[in-house]
């Protein structure tokens, strides 16, 4: 039984238009996904900006309406959960793309870092300090620094702030929504390695959206591609980076960087290859609206989203 | 864009200095020190503040408004600081009086307008969709409503007319404007992420509204209603001098106003309307220039100080 079971999920939002703003059509934000995530692994939803992997996140957790289908958290439906203290708010937690906007300006540290500790935890004021300055001092900030204001923080130091925060109620599930995509390259490598340390201690599950390969590589043990709403391909991140079978995920991967200059040419050559076959057999893996087919499995752990024909 | 302006300069000062780093009220106090005008504005509107309220402490509201046949129309001597009107009232005394009345209804109106519409902005632009369209055109019906005439119908109706009634009255057609600043900036402040963290770390819709949303408005909420402030002085005014005001027992800066439509007063007998005339000026200009300078006090790039 996995940890987080996601089926079929759609969210689609609702164009107004025309006389008395009627609804006349629907976007198709994420149309039909369905995985699953076992506990204490790390799950990666990639894909490019608009294919509704930040959405899937946002309505596992609640932020956004879930249009059909079904999310299970450990055995327990838990689709459209509006109510705000339930025993699921306290397990899902989740990490904001944007350090910036996701910490309120006005608060200081320790009352940014405590409000889950308020909402479900009734803790004098001199044990939520304690329990305030342990988590500063976990995700390596410093104690002391609990009543300054998040402006006399660093980008890296925010996004810590908010990992602090998210993980202040020993959540099980973490859904890390682009977690490092706003900070600098080599802030990033101390977030993403301080995260996978807490996975370790406190036996975190991730789900890790991300549009950055590299990144997913680096964390993930399962691998979502999603595109225009619809998964493309789903594994192992080895099948992923070794095997990629449909042709949007083999364009994904040949676009990650190489560091070694020797292989630059040779890269872009296959790069370019790559395109011509993406461009050539575009109409054999989409539909005519430019959609992905319906999964199809191609090993244990592989799904291709491929015609039916095969 | 503008609150990070703001915040990053405030952090870059306390790179500088390991103290403490400036709260609202100390750059709201730097800006204050470096505009001169607003400060001399806001060292006189404490001191007529507290002037007027502290004379008309003492001064007895019905012996001014007593009337001495024999002393009608007394132009300024040793008795009668500001001489005396047609009932041989002291002007000086309606003077300490009518401002004592005309800024209780300022600040009272303010002060009501503001609680009012800061918690139907609130609400109405933190839910938005249906509830926000509905709300939004119960007050476009309130907009609609001619104001001045509902205002004088209610003056003819009400049997006790008081300061705190006519107050009343003046916050039933008021609170519109800055619940639709609120509104606007609440929308606007609802779609950054820290609300939908607290959603998500198991706040109330309540909880975030009021500990979230709202220390985020305060600096509008701080300018628009020292500026309110200080039109809703001229309101009263207006309205006293259209004669709807309160009766002339009780002085007000609009009564003594008043007095200037009769062009008799008017030519030869400024003493009875000049010195209102001239503090309902000042007080305004003070309130605005101190207002001036918290707006610019809120925006780090058009900040002086």
């Amino acid at each position: 039984m996995s940890y987080l079971e996601v089926k079929d999920l759609k969210i689609h939002f609702p164009i107004k238009g025309g006389l008395f703003s009627r609804t006349v059509g629907h976007i198709k934000a994420v149309d039909g996904v369905s995985f699953s995530l076992d506990k204490g692994k790390t799950y990666g939803l990639v894909g490019e900006s608009g294919s509704g992997k930040t959405t899937t996140g946002r309505s596992i957790i609640g932020l956004n309406n879930i249009t059909s289908g079904q999310v299970l958290f450990d055995g327990v439906d838990i689709t459209n959960i509006k109510r705000a203290k339930s025993d699921v708010r306290k397990d899902i937690q989740m990490i904001f793309q944007d350090p910036y906007s996701s910490l309120n300006p006005k608060k200081r540290v320790i009352d940014i870092v405590s409000e889950p500790l308020r909402n479900f935890e009734n803790l004098t004021r001199k044990e939520e300090r304690k329990r305030v300055q342990e988590l500063m001092e976990l995700v390596g900030l410093s104690p002391e620094s609990i009543l300054k204001y998040p402006h006399e923080f660093s980008g890296g130091q925010r996004q810590r702030i908010g990992i602090a925060r998210a993980i202040a109620l020993k959540p099980k599930l973490i859904i890390a929504d682009e977690p490092v995509s706003a900070l600098d390259v080599s802030v990033q490598a101390q977030v993403l390695n301080f995260m996978k340390d807490i996975q370790k201690e406190l036996d975190l599950t991730y789900l890790f959206i991300s549009h950055d390969l590299g990144v997913i590589k680096h964390m993930c043990d399962q691998i979502g591609i999603m595109y225009k709403g619809r998964y493309v391909e789903e594994g192992t991140a080895d099948d992923i980076f070794f095997n990629p079978q449909h042709i949007y995920t083999k364009r994904l991967v040949a676009a990650i960087p190489d560091i070694d200059p020797n292989k630059r040419e040779e890269k872009r050559k296959f790069r370019e290859e790559v395109k011509a076959e993406y461009e050539k057999s575009y109409n054999d893996y989409f539909d005519e609206e430019g959609l992905a087919y319906k999964l199809q499995p191609v090993s244990d752990t592989h799904l291709v989203a491929l015609p039916e024909k095969g | 864009m503008i609150k990070l302006g703001k915040k990053t300069e405030a952090g870059a000062l306390q790179a500088q200095t390991p103290i403490k780093s400036p709260s609202g009220f100390s750059i709201i106090w730097r800006e204050l020190v470096r505009d001169k005008v607003a400060l001399i504005s806001l060292i006189f509107l404490i001191l007529i503040v507290s002037f007027v309220y502290g004379i008309s402490l003492i001064l007895d509201q019905d012996e001014i408004v007593k009337v001495d046949l024999l002393s009608i129309y007394q132009p300024p001597n040793d008795q009668f600081i500001l001489g005396t009107d047609y009932g041989g009232r002291d002007i000086f005394g309606q003077l300490i009086i009518g401002t004592r009345n005309s800024l209780s209804i300022a600040i009272l109106v303010t002060l009501m307008t503001g609680i009012i519409g800061i918690a139907y902005g609130l609400i109405s632009g933190y839910f938005g969709g249906h509830i926000d369209n509905m709300m939004m055109r119960v007050l476009d019906f309130f907009n609609i409503l001619p104001f001045t005439m509902i205002v004088i119908a209610f003056v003819a109706i009400v049997p006790k007319y008081s300061v705190t009634t006519f107050s009343l009255i003046m916050t039933g057609f008021l609170w519109m404007g800055i619940a639709r600043l609120i509104r606007s900036k609440a929308l606007q402040e609802k779609e950054l992420d820290y609300i939908q963290a607290s959603k998500t770390l198991g706040s109330s819709n309540f909880k975030i509204i009021f500990t979230q949303l709202l220390p985020n408005c305060s600096s509008l909420i701080i300018v628009t209603m020292t500026l309110n402030l200080a039109a809703n002085i001229g309101l009263e005014s207006g309205l006293s001098f259209l004669g709807f005001g309160f009766p002339e027992s009780t002085p007000s800066l609009g009564t003594l106003l008043s007095y200037a439509t009769n062009p008799q007063t008017l030519e030869f007998r400024w003493w009875i309307w000049v010195p209102a005339s001239i503090l309902i000026l000042l007080l305004m200009l003070s309130i605005n220039n101190v207002g001036q300078a918290l707006k610019r006090a809120t925006d780090a790039r058009q900040r002086r100080g």
